[in-house]
């Protein structure tokens, strides 16, 4: 072997084990001790260690956990209505769009993550409060008489603002899903005659699938998790997961804290768990006709 | 022509798209039963009129008429028409039963009734046995027969085959081409059958129509095509034909009298229409030339001309010798490999013959054609 190919490899391996080091180092070894902490001891500034179920007690008998599973709920429906308005619009591009322009039409969709979240969720709050733009124009054109007081500071403005956050993301992971859907399916289906209800219950949802699922999967996480959108959109009754471990940081009590991040991550495998055994979630990224 | 209006018709059938003609004026009968192939070269417009037929293209201007009946405006599924894709074109997630049966659990038939006619078809495509595989447990010719089971059990009675074996190695292409053929005739319906390949087309058509630039060329059987040419296009296309251009001396009557490198070579005008003067090229098959050391003795005058060897090519059942003409026209003869013991050294004059009858006389540009 030459003195250049054995650099050459020496520094091929350094590229694997850098990232490998990385993540070790500051993601699956403080992921472990989020577990070991929850179990710690509270004291006043920090904690110290021991074994106690207390912050779980804390968690699982106090209304955190009914905002926990509310908040599960939440997430759930802002899934569901990312998925009907962003879905179609992956099949149309995958489907309408000639091949050389899809990329740069899905990037059109996913241009409004290039503006920080922080400032695109607060921006909502003049459009949805009580004599912001929504109220306002509905009360011009006479369909309320009161400005509506239901829409911020409640799950629905959290729920508003989850689609806002993560409808670019499905859009993306919808049209990666549909790459599973060749094109001639299209036109198959054209020739059998099946409508467009049929096309997307035979066809493209079970080809999809696992997609759809991983990107689901990604908005619920990020809806019970990310602590931004019930801090800034929410209320006393849309308290989301990464919300309530923030507020027990804010308090000082760590091992709550650390225990709400562990149950959170608990959910998030059971989900992957369930979805791997009905889609076999090692297929997600594959090419056509597996 | 009988009372029966053909299965298909097109009339001045265009289809642009912007600045691009991709069908102009495509004017075509095709009979009931008929196993009718489309063959011309890549992005000629071939496909585009079988994906007009099928409905998958709406005409820019003319018509589809599906046994009588204007189609223009309809969907792919509300004409009798079906169409087998090039590529493995299958419900990757569905078995091959599930495939063939799909199109019929769309309609209100009992699913009994639909296995059972999902069954016979995969009897009749040879894939018995088969029900329960995942497409791509198949290989390429067995993918290409569910697809074809699953357009037939439709029972629409216009089958539309877009390069169905393009996809396929060249023996197992040979091998289906026949079965398609057989297929075909037992089913009886129309079969519109797009191919690049030559081959294929002689093998299973009943009648062929070349397309070329959006035109329809010409039309005819196979035999026809192959041995009497009407088009330079065709003659360039179809077969290996030696193409010699030149100047139209004198008409009279049948008999037109070529220019061809400085030599006066006869050729019969068939019909067509031309004048002195015009420019035009005589084809004849390759294996039709026959090759002589430079004496033009035992040749008929009028059907001989001189050309200086190139090479010799060893094709295994043929041998092939190449040639140039005076005026730099490419000549090919082509003889079965052992049949002449004549040897050339690259650069001997060579006399070249055929018979009278042999040649075919074509205009130099093939026109927009419009039967």
């Amino acid at each position: 072997m030459s003195i250049r190919s054995g650099i050459t490899t020496s520094l091929t391996r350094w590229v694997f084990i850098l990232p490998i080091a990385f993540m070790m180092l500051f993601f699956a070894l403080p992921m472990i001790l989020t577990a070991v902490w929850s179990v710690f001891e509270r004291t006043m500034f920090w904690m110290e260690p021991g074994f106690t179920l207390f912050s779980y007690e804390n968690f699982f008998t106090s209304a955190r956990l009914l905002n926990f599973l509310a908040s599960m709920y939440h997430s759930s429906i802002a899934v569901l209505i990312c998925l009907v308005l962003g879905f179609p619009i992956a099949v149309f591009v995958r489907r309408r769009i000639p091949q050389a322009a899809q990329h740069r039409v899905v990037l059109l969709f996913i241009l409004p993550f290039m503006v920080s979240e922080t400032i695109r969720v607060f921006a909502l709050r003049p459009v949805l409060q009580r004599n912001g733009l929504v109220n306002g124009a509905l009360m011009k054109l006479g369909v309320i008489t009161e400005p509506l007081t239901a829409i911020l500071y409640t799950p629905l403005g959290v729920i508003i603002g989850e689609v806002l956050s993560f409808l670019p993301f499905i859009v993306f992971s919808g049209f990666l899903a549909m790459e599973a859907v060749p094109r001639y399916i299209f036109e198959i289906c054209e020739d059998l005659g099946a409508n467009t209800f049929r096309v997307y219950k035979d066809i493209i949802l079970p080809l999809a699938a696992p997609g759809i699922f991983a990107g689901s999967v990604f908005i619920f996480v990020n809806g019970i998790g990310v602590a931004l959108l019930p801090n800034i959109l929410g209320g006393p009754g849309a308290v989301n997961a990464g919300l309530i471990a923030t507020q027990a940081i804010s308090a000082l009590d760590f091992p709550l804290a650390m225990a709400v991040s562990a149950i959170m991550t608990a959910t998030l495998f059971l989900l992957l768990y369930i979805g791997h055994r009905l889609f076999d979630l090692t297929h997600i990224l594959d090419p056509v006709n597996k | 022509m009988s009372n029966v209006p053909p299965a298909v018709e097109t009339r001045d059938l265009s289809k642009h798209y912007g600045q691009v003609r991709a069908l102009q004026n495509v004017s075509v009968n095709i009979a009931a039963g008929e196993y009718f192939v489309l063959l011309g070269p890549s992005g000629g417009g071939k496909t585009t009129l079988l994906r007009t037929i099928g409905g998958f293209h709406r005409p820019t201007t003319g018509s589809v008429l599906l046994h009588g009946n204007d189609v223009s405006r309809l969907p792919p599924d509300k004409r009798p028409t079906s169409m087998v894709f090039q590529s493995y074109a299958l419900f990757p997630h569905m078995t091959v039963l599930g495939n063939v049966s799909y199109g019929l659990s769309l309609t209100k038939m009992p699913k009994d009734q639909i296995q059972e006619k999902a069954k016979t078809m995969l009897e009749m495509v040879g894939l018995t046995g088969y029900e329960d595989r995942k497409p791509h447990e198949l290989s390429g010719g067995q993918q290409q027969r569910v697809q074809l089971a699953r357009s037939l059990v439709l029972d629409r009675d216009i089958l539309l085959l877009d390069e169905p074996l393009a996809a396929l190695d060249a023996q197992l292409r040979k091998d289906m081409c026949l079965e398609l053929k057989h297929l075909q005739e037992q089913v009886g319906i129309t079969f519109i059958h797009v191919t690049h390949n030559q081959e294929e087309a002689m093998t299973v058509a009943d009648r062929i129509a070349l397309i070329a630039d959006g035109n329809l060329i010409e039309q005819g059987s196979a035999r026809d095509i192959y041995e009497r040419p009407k088009h330079r296009f065709t003659a360039s296309f179809v077969g290996e034909n030696n193409l010699m251009d030149g100047t139209l001396l004198t008409v009279s009557g049948d008999d037109a009298v070529v220019d061809i490198a400085g030599v006066k070579l006869m050729a019969k005008t068939e019909g067509q229409s031309f004048t002195a003067g015009d420019a035009v090229s005589i084809s004849i098959r390759s294996e039709l030339v026959k090759t002589d050391a430079s004496s033009l003795s035992g040749s008929v005058e009028g059907h001989c001309i001189i050309g200086t060897f190139r090479e010799a090519v060893y094709l295994g059942l043929t041998t092939s010798f190449r040639l140039t003409l005076d005026n730099s026209n490419e000549i090919q003869a082509r003889f079965v490999t052992g049949q002449s013991a004549q040897q050339f050294s690259p650069g001997d004059r060579v006399s070249l013959h055929w018979q009278p009858g042999d040649t075919r006389l074509h205009a130099a540009q093939t026109k927009t054609h419009t039967p």
